[in-house]
């Protein structure tokens, strides 16, 4: 059908932007400045914190040209939706917990908040949407016909 | 400590605060180390807070130790009292005051010590005061009720504020004109590679 075509465009590519954008935020930064910010989460340690701060902008970065281009969108988009789905455990344990640190989302000087709890909330939303909807096609196509 | 203190006093006598251009009472008070050098870090801190402590026990310590002492880094404590910390504003009066007759290190260390005990009894001048000999103690509580000091406390928040500063820890770290801020109780060792990286650039 015509309009799923068109929806699953619009959620590829705004996924896409996001993740994008997410991994030159970063990238425009010390990489540890954003190790610290991950270290402030205290859910992994040091060794993990250190490979994980200078892999993941770089990881965030081709998953987004992936879902813009539509290559293996059916595999981006189930990585896209756990790695939210991740971020969304680790981010609302934090809040949950009381932890005044930077959500280190998009940069940094953000903290956590219930406005950045249900913006990833709706990332998720849209990634799972989107891996449906990748699914529920018999053939994968960048574009829209 | 002694270290500290003499930190305290070479400050005294130099201070200032590179990132704000200029400096006042309040500012030369709260900062440690050589204003000249490479690295300035603001500390946006509220007493109650835990992971203030934290930061202050395990990375702010060490780093007194490794690099303001050597003149690497010039450490400035700003207070942010969150509004959802009962005490932690007069907590930062009294440790302005005790600042006044230099005894803020001490004031600092007693208030993060024993934060869990004067957050849930609200007896924040008692805790302090207990750090100090009596007529110390006397001055205290007198300086504590200058409009001064409140209102020192009020420029640390507002310039926070103009900072971008939301929550509690914030280190604001500035070399070369470039500031990077940071959030959260870093770890020492984290920190002490980026100031690394900073001074080999």
């Amino acid at each position: 059908m015509n309009w799923r075509r068109w929806l699953v465009l619009i959620l590829r590519v705004g996924l896409a932007a996001v993740f994008v954008y997410a991994a030159w935020s970063k990238l425009r930064q010390p990489w540890l400045l954003f190790a610290m910010a991950i270290d402030a989460y205290g859910v992994l340690p040091e060794w993990a914190v250190m490979t994980l701060a200078r892999a993941l902008p770089w990881f965030e970065l081709a998953l987004g040209l992936l879902l813009l281009t539509g290559f293996w969108l059916r595999q981006s988009a189930i990585i896209a939706s756990a790695l939210l789905v991740v971020f969304f455990a680790v981010m609302l344990r934090s809040y949950t917990k009381g932890l005044q640190i930077d959500c280190a989302c998009f940069g940094f000087g953000e903290a956590i908040s219930l406005k950045t709890l249900l913006r990833d909330g709706l990332l998720v939303l849209s990634s799972v949407a989107l891996t449906a909807l990748a699914f529920g096609r018999t053939t994968p196509s960048a574009t829209p016909t | 400590m002694s270290r500290l203190v003499l930190l305290l006093c070479c400050t005294l006598s130099i201070g200032g605060v590179p990132s704000q251009g200029s400096k006042s009472a309040p500012e030369i008070i709260k900062s440690v180390g050589v204003f000249t050098a490479p690295i300035s870090i603001e500390v946006f801190s509220d007493f109650q807070c835990p992971s203030c402590k934290l930061l202050y026990e395990q990375t702010l310590r060490p780093l007194t130790d490794d690099y303001v002492a050597k003149g690497k880094v010039y450490l400035v404590h700003r207070d942010f009292p969150l509004p959802q910390h009962a005490h932690a504003r007069e907590a930062a009066c009294y440790a302005c005051a005790a600042g006044r007759i230099g005894k803020y290190e001490a004031a600092c260390d007693v208030l993060f010590k024993r934060q869990d005990s004067w957050a849930a009894d609200g007896k924040v001048g008692d805790t302090v005061c207990g750090a100090l000999s009596p007529s110390e103690a006397k001055q205290v509580r007198a300086l504590v009720k200058d409009p001064q000091i409140v209102a020192s406390v009020d420029q640390d928040i507002q310039l926070g504020q103009a900072a971008g500063v939301r929550q509690t820890p914030t280190l604001v770290i500035t070399y070369k004109n470039q500031r990077y801020p940071i959030s959260g109780a870093v770890s020492y060792d984290l920190l002490r590679r980026f100031i690394d990286q900073l001074l080999t650039k």
